[in-house]
């Protein structure tokens, strides 16, 4: 797991198949991968209490899809609402479709009639922000950037754009974004034994009642380290998948570099590219599409199931 | 149980529907089971860098992780 973290990640992103040193596939791929490192951030921001206010490559996604969200929705249903009849049209049919099918078969049979109305919009701004941001990291929007940069604008080493460059484009793969997530399904599962049972009695909801006393001693702590397991269940899933797709799309790519250096022929590299690597991690990446999905889905099915758990309490 | 009737991605749609509606249980059991022994086993091997006590955290975290694992999984396969 040391690995991923952030500053082990040298910006050698593009660069490092040219280094004199040859060419490094683990490194081009964590590069690939993980956060931009905090000495070549997007937009420079003071420390405050000791935190780096500093907007690196995962900030700027996250800012960048919670925007294109808020906004996309909310101009939508504007609009939608402002027309003569209401009859969903467009981008409205699909979002419509979503907030239906999230509401009716993720949240429903998990939360309940009763709670229904308070805890959808909570899962669906789940749904929608993990679905975008996972998506967000396969458009391969920033090598678009890179090329025009390289071919047109040409800005200096330390440009914004070329600080844009580095770092993985998918902020659903850093653990501490999804840490984040989970941390507010933990309060939302708080919150949702309170609201249904109070304060008091939702603590006492959690461990089976009517058994003998001995047995106590043992439940209370396993439930107490249950409670955190399940919002870390949701942190690893998320962000291990984010990040395993993506690298093995990159150690496929790698194998052409690889192989022009292991015959040092660029014939090759192009040959191993052509019949292996492409082809594979066309697939792969056909894969990761469903992988978005279903990771968006589990995310929130989870959540659900976990608030419901709070709500309706059997025992 | 969806209509005959209804067009061919309707009927689709429902089963898909109900198909997830009774998955939710199975993917908790899952990974509340695996979570729990990655995160306990996980805390036990921090304690054995910290205190220097090498195998013996991890090898209480893993069982300790089985013993929460367990009991989370079936707490939820045997919800009513």
């Amino acid at each position: 797991m040391n690995m991923l973290q952030p500053d082990h990640a040298e910006p050698t992103a593009h660069g490092a198949d040219h280094a004199e040193g040859g060419f490094d596939a683990g490194e081009t791929i964590i590069g690939h991968v993980a956060n931009s490192s905090f000495e070549h951030p997007i937009l420079h921001l003071p420390v405050v209490f000791g935190i780096d206010f500093s907007i690196t490559k995962h900030v700027f996604m996250l800012l960048l899809v919670a925007t294109v969200v808020f906004l996309g929705v909310t101009l939508t249903v504007r609009r939608y609402l402002r027309q003569d009849r209401l009859v969903p049209a467009g981008f409205m049919n699909a979002l419509e479709f979503v907030v239906e099918f999230i509401r009716d078969s993720i949240v429903l049979p998990n939360v309940g009639a009763k709670y229904v109305r308070t805890w959808a919009p909570l899962v669906l701004t789940f749904f929608c922000f993990i679905l975008a941001a996972n998506v967000a990291g396969l458009i391969p929007m920033f090598e678009v950037v890179g090329l025009i940069d390289h071919y047109v604008l040409h800005t200096g080493e330390h440009s914004v754009i070329k600080n844009m460059i580095h770092g993985g484009p998918t902020a659903t793969a850093n653990f501490n974004v999804t840490a984040a997530l989970a941390t507010i399904t933990f309060i939302a599962i708080i919150v949702a034994g309170t609201l249904a049972h109070g304060f008091i009695q939702h603590w006492i909801n959690l461990v089976p009642h009517g058994l003998a006393w001995p047995l106590y001693i043992l439940l209370i702590p396993i439930e107490v380290m249950g409670m955190f397991v399940k919002p870390f269940a949701l942190t690893m899933r998320l962000a291990a998948n984010m990040t395993g797709g993506h690298i093995a799309i990159l150690a496929i790519l790698s194998f052409v570099f690889l192989f022009n250096e292991i015959f040092s022929s660029a014939l090759a590299g192009i040959g191993v590219g052509v019949l292996v690597s492409v082809p594979l991690s066309v697939g792969i990446y056909a894969l990761e599409i469903i992988v978005v999905l279903v990771q968006a889905y589990v995310f929130t099915l989870l959540s659900a199931v976990f608030i419901g758990m709070a709500i309706n309490v059997h025992h | 149980m969806p209509d005959e009737r209804d067009p061919f991605l309707a009927r689709s749609l429902q089963f898909l529907q109900a198909n997830l509606r009774q998955a939710g249980p199975a993917a908790t059991a899952s990974y509340s089971l695996i979570g729990a022994i990655v995160l306990l086993g996980g805390a036990g091997h921090l304690v054995d860098r910290w205190q220097g006590t090498d195998p013996w955290g991890l090898l209480a975290g893993l069982l300790i992780g089985l013993v929460v694992g367990f009991y989370e999984l079936a707490k939820a396969v045997w919800r009513p």
